[in-house]
C-alpha cells in the first residue's frame, strides 16, 4: 500500500484555529494509505498542475485561452473588474488561481492598453476570507491597490430581469466591463445540481443578499440556480460582460485553462467535464457502505474535500446528485429546511443523510458556514476545545457543539471512533492532491468498486445528465 | 430562538465614522455618534456583520457574561392564525427560515403577530438574520407581505432592498424558453406545495 499524500497544510485565518493547535494530521495515523485517482480511473485527463513547471504552467495555459478571446470592445481609457471568488483560493492551496487572475490583468492590459483593471474578489459566507486571500497572494500590490474583498451585505444595486428585480454588489459593476474569472471545480453539487455551474458566481458570490436569499429560499432545490442565469442574461450585465477565464479543474489537478465571450459555451464544457469526472468519483463514494469520516482542511465543515468531493456531498452521495429527477440530495438548505419540530422530515420521501457515515471525526475545519444540521444528524467528535469554542463563537455556529463531542487529541477521537462504529474504514478529507487520503480497508474496497462505476457513469449515467441538462455536444467539440 | 452570546465593541481610536457598520447592522444597533461608532448593547445581537465589514478593524466580538436569550414563542397566540400566515407566505409553520439560529416560520410569523413590522424588529424578537445574515430574508419578507405590512427599507442603509420573485411567479413564457435545460420549475412547485401542506410534528424543537 502506498504511504499517505501530503495534506494541504492548516492556514491561518480568523475562520480557523491557530495552525499551531493542528497538532496530529489524521493520515498521519497507522493503518492509513492512500490512493492515486488514476488507478481508481485511469482515463482522467492528464493534468498541468501539480507538475514540474508549477503555477508557470497556468500562466501559460491563460494566455494561450486567452488568444482567442476578442477584447476589442475594451478600450485604454475603460475601467475593467476581473471577477473573482473564494473558492478559487482552496483549490490546490490557491496559487493556480492567483496565478491566473494575475495573467488575466496582464494580457488585458497589454491587448487593450487599458491600465484601469481592477480585481473584486466575492465570498461565501466568511466575508473577510477574499481579503484575507488578497493578502496571503499579494494581490493587492499586483493589481496597484485596486483588489478588494466584497461582500453580499456590502451595498446593492438592482437589475431588472426575466423574472423581476434581483440586486448585485455595486462594486462588482463598477467598471465599463466585467471579466468573469472562475474554476469549473464542482463543489456544491448538492445547490446547483451541476446546471449552469459556470453562471453561478452571478447569483451568489456577485449578488446581494436579496438574490442569494432567492436561491436559497425562493426557488427551490432544482429552480435555483435560475437566479443566477436570469441575472447574468439581463441587458445591465450583459451591457458589461466582456468575457470569462476559468480555470478548468477535475478531481485530480488542473487540466488547463479556457476562456470564452461566449458564457454558455464555457458552461456546456464546464458540465460535460462536471459531470464525467466529479460524477464517477460521486457514484464511486456513493458506493461506500460504512465508514468514519475524518475531516481534515482549512475551511468550512461542509466544504473540505477528498478527491475534488466536498463533505456535503459526500453526506448525500447515498442519492445520484447529478440525477435531476431526484428533487431532494439528503443535504441542502431546502432538505435541511424540511425537517420539521421533532427533528423528523416534513415529508416520507426526503432522503436521510447519507447512512454510510457512522462517525465524523472533525480534527480540522473552520467556522463560517452553517454547520449544525450535520453534528445534528452525524455523531461528530471534534478534536480540541479550542475548536469547540471557536464553533461556540460563531454566529452561524451556535448549535454544532451542542450536538458534538469533544476529544482531546486526533488519537482518541479516532480511537473513539473505532470503538463505538466496529468499521475501520476511514475516509480522509483533508484535499490531498492527486489522490485520497484513506484507511487500508478502504483503499480495497474503492479499488475494487471503480472499475464497474467508471463503466456505468459512461455506459448509463453520463447520457442521462447530459441529457437532462440540455447540453450542446457541438460546443464540446471547441 | 438563539442565545446571544457575544457583543460587538468597537475600538474609538480606529474609528473613522465611516458609517458601514450602521448601514449593515440587520437590528440597528449600531450607529455614529460624534463621528464614533456606537453599539446599544441591549439591542446588538452578536452577528458579527459590522466587525466583519468595519473598514478600519475597529470591532471586535467580545463574549457576553449573560448570554441573552431571543425567541418569540407561540403560546398564547391562536395557533391557527400562525399556520395561516405561514401558508399565506407558502411556508410550512415548522420549516426551517435561517439556517444559522434554526428558526422557523412559525416564530417569525408569532412576531409578526406580536407586533414586529420590519424584517429588524423580526431579526431583534428572534434572532433570525444573525448569524450569516445572508440566505434568511426572502422568507422574512415573505411573511410581512403575507401579513399585509409593506416596510421600506432602513433609510441609507444596505441591510436589504425589496422582496424578490418566489418559484410560484415565474412567467410561463420564462419555463417554456428554458425548458431542457436542467430548471424543474413546475416539480419543484410540486414539491414545495406538498412541503407547505405536510401535517405539522407539533411537541418540543429538536
Ligand atoms: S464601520 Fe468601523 S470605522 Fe466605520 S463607523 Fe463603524 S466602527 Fe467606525
Ligand atoms: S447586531 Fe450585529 S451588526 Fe449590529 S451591532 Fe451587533 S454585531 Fe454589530
Amino acid at each position: 500500500m502506498r504511504p499517505p499524500i501530503p495534506p494541504i497544510p492548516p492556514r491561518k485565518s480568523q475562520y480557523g484555529i491557530d495552525p499551531s493547535l493542528v497538532k496530529k494530521r489524521v493520515c498521519e495515523l497507522p493503518g492509513m494509505t492512500s490512493v492515486l485517482l488514476k488507478d481508481l480511473f485511469p482515463d482522467l485527463p492528464e493534468v498541468i498542475y501539480p507538475g514540474g513547471e508549477g503555477v508557470a504552467a497556468v500562466r501559460r495555459a491563460t494566455e494561450e485561452a486567452l488568444r482567442k478571446v476578442d477584447m476589442s470592445r475594451i478600450k485604454p481609457e475603460h475601467s475593467v473588474n476581473i471577477l473573482a471568488s473564494h473558492h478559487g483560493f482552496t483549490l490546490l492551496g490557491g496559487e493556480p488561481y492567483a496565478e491566473m487572475l494575475k495573467t488575466i490583468k496582464d494580457v488585458v492590459e497589454a491587448r487593450t492598453g487599458c491600465k484601469n483593471i481592477r480585481l473584486r474578489a466575492g465570498v461565501g459566507l466568511r466575508f473577510r476570507e477574499t481579503e484575507e486571500y488578497i493578502k496571503r497572494f499579494g494581490l493587492d500590490e499586483y493589481f496597484h491597490g485596486k483588489a478588494a474583498g466584497v461582500a453580499p451585505i456590502d451595498e446593492g444595486i438592482p437589475i431588472e430581469t426575466e423574472i423581476g428585480t434581483l440586486y448585485g454588489i455595486k462594486k462588482v459593476y463598477d467598471a465599463d466591463w466585467i471579466i468573469h474569472a472562475h474554476n469549473s471545480d464542482v463543489r456544491e453539487v448538492h445547490f446547483h445540481r451541476q446546471v449552469d455551474r459556470a453562471v453561478k458566481p452571478f447569483g451568489m458570490s456577485y449578488a446581494r443578499i436579496e438574490t442569494r436569499s432567492t436561491y436559497h429560499q425562493n426557488l427551490g432545490p432544482r429552480a435555483a440556480n435560475f437566479t443566477a442565469r436570469a441575472i447574468f442574461d439581463s441587458p445591465f450585465v450583459q451591457s458589461k460582460f466582456a468575457f470569462a477565464c476559468f480555470l478548468m479543474v477535475a478531481p485530480n489537478g488542473i487540466m488547463g485553462v479556457d476562456a470564452d465571450n461566449d458564457l454558455y459555451a464555457l458552461n456546456d464544457r464546464v458540465t460535460y467535464l462536471g459531470c464525467r469526472y466529479y460524477g464517477k468519483m460521486m457514484t464511486l463514494f456513493g458506493e461506500i457502505d460504512e465508514c468514519i469520516v475524518a475531516l481534515d482542511f482549512p475551511c468550512p465543515v461542509v466544504y473540505v474535500f477528498s478527491a475534488g468531493v466536498i463533505y456535503a456531498n459526500f453526506a448525500g452521495a447515498n442519492t445520484d446528485l447529478y440525477d435531476l429527477d431526484n428533487p431532494l440530495p439528503g443535504y441542502t438548505w431546502y432538505t435541511e429546511a424540511f425537517y420539521g419540530k421533532r427533528g423528523r422530515p416534513l415529508l416520507d420521501d426526503v432522503p436521510p443523510l447519507n447512512p454510510a457515515i457512522k462517525m465524523c471525526v472533525h480534527n480540522y475545519a473552520w467556522t463560517g458556514y452553517p454547520s449544525a444540521f450535520f453534528s445534528e444528524h452525524i455523531p461528530t467528535v471534534v478534536v480540541g476545545w479550542e475548536q469547540a469554542e471557536l464553533f461556540n463563537r460563531d454566529p452561524q455556529n451556535l448549535n454544532y457543539m451542542k450536538h458534538a463531542v469533544v476529544a482531546e487529541t486526533t488519537e482518541a477521537a479516532m480511537e473513539f471512533a473505532y470503538k463505538v462504529t466496529g468499521t475501520r474504514k476511514v475516509l480522509i478529507f483533508d484535499g490531498a492532491i492527486g489522490g485520497i487520503n484513506l484507511s487500508e480497508p478502504l483503499a480495497e474496497f474503492l479499488l475494487k468498486k471503480a472499475p464497474a462505476v467508471s463503466e456505468r457513469v459512461e455506459n448509463e449515467l453520463l447520457p442521462k445528465w447530459l441529457r437532462q441538462r440540455g447540453v450542446d455536444l457541438s460546443h464540446l467539440k471547441q | 430562538m438563539k442565545v446571544v452570546n457575544l457583543l460587538a465593541v468597537v475600538e474609538a481610536e480606529k474609528c473613522k465614522g465611516c458609517r458601514t457598520c450602521e448601514r449593515v447592522c440587520p437590528v440597528l444597533a449600531i450607529k455614529v455618534v460624534n463621528r464614533k461608532a456606537v453599539v446599544d448593547a441591549a439591542r446588538c445581537r452578536g452577528c458579527a456583520a459590522c466587525e466583519q465589514r468595519c473598514p478600519d478593524y475597529a470591532i471586535t466580538m467580545a463574549k457576553r457574561d449573560e448570554p441573552v436569550v431571543v425567541a418569540v414563542s407561540t403560546e398564547g397566540l391562536d395557533y391557527a392564525q400562525v399556520v395561516d400566515l405561514c401558508r399565506r407566505a407558502r411556508l410550512h409553520p415548522e420549516q426551517i427560515v435561517c439556517y444559522c439560529t434554526a428558526t422557523r416560520a412559525e416564530e417569525v410569523a408569532a412576531a409578526i403577530l406580536r407586533g414586529a413590522r420590519s424584517p429588524e424588529e423580526v431579526s431583534f424578537m428572534t434572532g433570525a438574520r444573525t448569524g450569516c445574515k445572508v440566505e434568511c430574508i426572502q422568507p422574512i419578507l415573505r411573511l410581512l407581505e403575507a401579513a399585509g405590512v409593506t416596510p421600506a427599507p432602513p433609510k441609507g442603509g444596505w441591510q436589504w432592498y425589496g422582496r424578490t420573485p418566489t418559484v410560484w411567479e415565474i412567467p410561463e413564457g420564462v419555463k417554456q424558453k428554458y425548458t431542457g435545460r436542467g430548471f424543474y420549475f413546475d416539480e419543484d412547485i410540486k414539491l414545495l406545495n406538498r412541503v407547505i401542506e405536510a401535517p405539522l410534528q407539533g411537541g418540543s424543537d429538536s
